[in-house]
């Protein structure tokens, strides 16, 4: 009798839990049948093309603006009657557990597309610790992956330690990326604060990730080098409480440079530090540049506009590409009518430029070999975007990728928060953007 | 603990008299926090005596159920992240507020009803937890409770996160968070100041409460036999009720003071809290009020020395390694009495 009566309760915790657990993640919303469909000469189904970001909760601000994007050149290219004879589905999962990305959900949801033989791509993972447990599965699989935001060097430089991910098929590449590398990102900032800013003793946190350690470790070795000295914190993400790095901060501090993601604490750490009376400038890398204080979980939302002024940040793309208007303008025509996300984000345009890479990938691959069947597309699609000798017209300019995967145009542009706008409830705007190509 | 030597002689020497006082404990911690005074700084003391307050306020809720039932309320860290969310509702929705207060006449009104509001509302809810999860299981074997304990937690955690979803919120701080006042040279927060007040006043009342009033007695015979407390006519569940009722809401203060400080609260800010605040209950010695609000005020000074030394990353560590060293070389905690093994 008690035992039941215990089993019960028990039972509806773990009901309640996973309720919650998979509650966040029902985004998925393909495009509208499309209008132009009967144009199309024959129908062969549909294809899909997987997206795999954190879109919940706290990592919404990051990943629905990305996934947007996606979507959007998705529709468009139903709208133009699909892809030689194909329909195209966008397959959308949530990696975000309790709002946060989760690693473990992420190597799931890479499980899934790689086992719905209709997947020919994926645009994704946002964070650098998810793309380094998807790459081995999609590696083992040679599904195509591209990430519009992934920065840690080490996911695709084999001089630091990529090839530990396509440890299977080290020369078949699956994974590439539109964004710049934290070997530059980090780097880059540290030149913006040094010489732009002025800054010249630092303390610089960081979350202790993938990402976030790696890209401050690359800030500081730049920074010191440049001659400024750096005061280095490990604060573990989920921190809340800053106030004792804040006052242990060398009285000659006059910046702070956080490695990490909003999620992490990073919006904590700018609220106490204005709280302590700190007025310098907070940098950051693209982890910190997560949409307008209108945005759920976006630092501005949490250290509020007036506290988020002084704060810099770097995102690892291109920020003002040729078509940039015209890409804003399709999206908040597409969104309109979403609430919270109906403006472009810093990675929607690279996201839209990794499912055109997707797409064009797959178009070219079904002018030779139309009647493949859908492993040799998914194949077909990974080996025409690989191929370093492949160029793409995209929305960020013509892209093209390197042996390893990445970029050969790595741009890292610079945000500054303004907090005037976005109706006075501040929000990140483009400064500059510098060209890192190595030629 | 317990000196065997009986000394029949008529007066007890002086250190039979310090031994007996038990002042050990009190000035092993007093003795802490001064060397941590020179070490950290009055600034980082400030900081280790905020958050130390707030994890006191919460240990005193473990410590007391543990007391009077022997149960370590696992859900308890969550019901402290309930009350930061009740205050927040409080704050925003019944009072319209949504940021600093200016005239202090104002602040104070707000404030009071703040807290009485969300201690009471937690109070119920404490009580109500006990009366239909643990009450059910007082005679079940110890791992039942411990068991639907952990459940409450999930059930409170993912309440509060299909209410107010997963991220951080932003909670009204009505305390201006930049106000600071000069005290001996050293600038203080205000919130700060408020903060340890509000704890040690909490504390003081809880146990004048204990020691002074007829429940009070009722709750110390009942956490010393249950079924001889019964037998005088103590109504057991009316007072284990009462007893719930009274951690919880001093784990609604918590709350209310963790939004006030941090002004930024998430549903999950109730796991770290409660094992933080569970260390310390045990560093004070589970079961012994005064233990506990020690213990919390010892857990905050690790944890703010480790940050202020630049070792932050190890801060959470430390204070873990606090709770195996006190369970391996002292299991009764600062102020514990060994106690026999009761079931």
């Amino acid at each position: 009798m008690k035992l039941r009566k215990l089993g019960g309760l028990a039972l509806g915790a773990m009901l309640v839990a996973a309720a919650c657990n998979t509650g966040g993640g029902a985004t998925a919303t393909p495009g509208a049948p499309a209008p132009g469909a009967t144009q199309a000469p024959v129908d062969k189904g549909t294809l899909k093309i997987g997206v795999t970001l954190p879109l919940s909760g706290g990592a919404a601000a990051d990943g629905q603006p990305t996934m947007k994007g996606a979507q959007l050149a998705v529709d468009q290219a139903n709208e133009a009657g699909g892809i030689g004879g194909y329909k195209l589905e966008l397959m959308v999962l949530d990696h975000a557990v309790n709002g946060k990305y989760n690693e473990q959900q992420g190597a799931q949801d890479m499980q899934t597309f790689v086992g719905d033989s209709a997947v020919v791509g994926v645009v994704g993972p946002y964070n650098s610790a998810v793309a380094k447990v998807q790459i081995p599965i999609s590696n083992d699989a040679g599904v195509l992956q591209c990430s519009p935001a992934n920065t840690n060097e080490a996911l695709t430089k084999p001089e630091f330690g990529a090839l530990d991910y396509r440890k299977n098929f080290p020369e078949r590449i699956n994974y590439v990326r539109v964004a710049a590398t934290d070997d530059i990102q980090g780097p880059a900032m540290a030149v913006y604060d040094f010489n732009t800013l002025k800054l010249r003793n630092l303390l610089v946190v960081d979350d202790v990730t993938t990402f976030g350690k790696g890209v401050a470790d690359n800030f500081q070795k730049k920074f010191e080098e440049l001659g400024g000295t750096v005061q280095r914190v490990g604060a573990p993400a989920d921190t809340t409480d800053f106030n004792s790095i804040i006052s242990a901060a060398k009285p000659e501090t006059d910046g702070v440079y956080y490695g990490g993601v909003v999620t992490s604490g990073a919006g904590l750490l700018l609220k106490q530090l204005r709280q302590q009376g700190k007025t310098f400038p907070f940098t950051g890398p693209d982890g910190i540049v997560n949409g307008s204080g209108k945005a759920e979980g976006a630092l501005i939302q949490i250290a509020g506009a007036a506290a988020s002024a002084g704060s810099y940040g770097t995102i690892a793309a291109i920020g003002d590409f040729p078509g940039r208007a015209d890409f804003e303008a399709a999206y908040a025509e597409a969104f309109k009518n979403d609430a919270d996300f109906n403006t472009a984000g810093a990675y929607s345009g690279p996201a839209y430029a990794c499912a055109t890479i997707i797409l064009k990938s797959l178009e070219e691959f079904l002018k030779t070999s139309p009647d493949a069947d859908q492993a040799a597309i998914r194949e077909g699609v990974r080996a025409w975007a690989s191929d370093t000798s492949n160029t793409f017209d995209t929305v960020l300019g013509t892209e093209s990728f390197d042996k390893n995967g990445d970029t050969t145009q790595p741009f890292i542009s610079f945000y500054v928060v303004d907090p005037a706008a976005a109706d006075g409830a501040g929000d990140w705007v483009f400064k500059e953007q510098l060209n890192f190509a190595q030629e | 603990m317990t000196t065997t030597t009986t000394v029949l002689s008529a007066r007890p020497s002086f250190v039979e008299t310090f031994q007996r006082l038990r002042l050990g404990p009190y000035l092993f911690v007093l003795g802490v926090a001064a060397i941590d005074y020179v070490v950290i700084g009055p600034n980082q003391f400030v900081n280790a005596l905020t958050i130390g307050a707030i994890y006191a306020l919460v240990a005193l809720g473990y410590t007391m159920v543990y007391g009077i039932i022997e149960l370590i309320n696992f859900a308890h860290g969550d019901v402290f992240m309930v009350g930061a969310f009740t205050s927040m509702f409080v704050l925003t929705q019944a009072l319209g507020q949504d940021g600093p207060i200016d005239s202090p006449g104002m602040l104070a009104v707000v404030l009071f009803i703040n807290f009485t509001i969300t201690m009471i509302a937690l109070g119920i809810l404490g009580a109500a937890i006990e009366r239909f999860a643990y009450r059910p299981l007082r005679h079940a074997p110890r791992l039942a409770p411990l068991i639907t304990a952990i459940g409450v937690s999930f059930i409170l955690q993912n309440i509060i996160q299909i209410i107010y979803g997963p991220s951080p919120i932003n909670t009204p701080q009505v305390i201006d968070p930049a106000a600071r006042v000069e005290i001996g040279g050293v600038s203080i927060g205000v919130v700060n100041i408020f903060t340890i007040v509000t704890a040690v006043l909490l504390m003081i009342a809880l146990q004048m409460l204990v020691s002074r009033t007829k429940i009070g007695r009722a709750m110390r015979s009942t956490a010393s036999d249950r079924d001889a407390a019964q037998l005088m006519g103590v109504d057991i569940n009316r007072t284990i009720a009462i007893t719930f009722f009274i951690g919880s809401a001093l784990a609604g203060a918590a709350g209310v003071v963790q939004g006030l400080y941090f002004g930024n609260i998430q549903f999950t800010l109730g796991f770290q809290a409660g094992l933080k605040a569970f260390t310390a209950a045990v560093l004070g010695g589970i079961g012994n009020i005064t233990g506990a609000a020690l213990g919390g005020f010892v857990i905050g000074f690790v944890e703010v020395t480790a940050g202020a030394l630049g070792f932050f990353v190890w801060g959470q560590a430390a204070v873990f390694a606090v709770l195996i060293i006190t369970l391996v070389f002292r299991p009764s905690g600062l102020l514990g009495q060994q106690l026999g093994e009761r079931t």
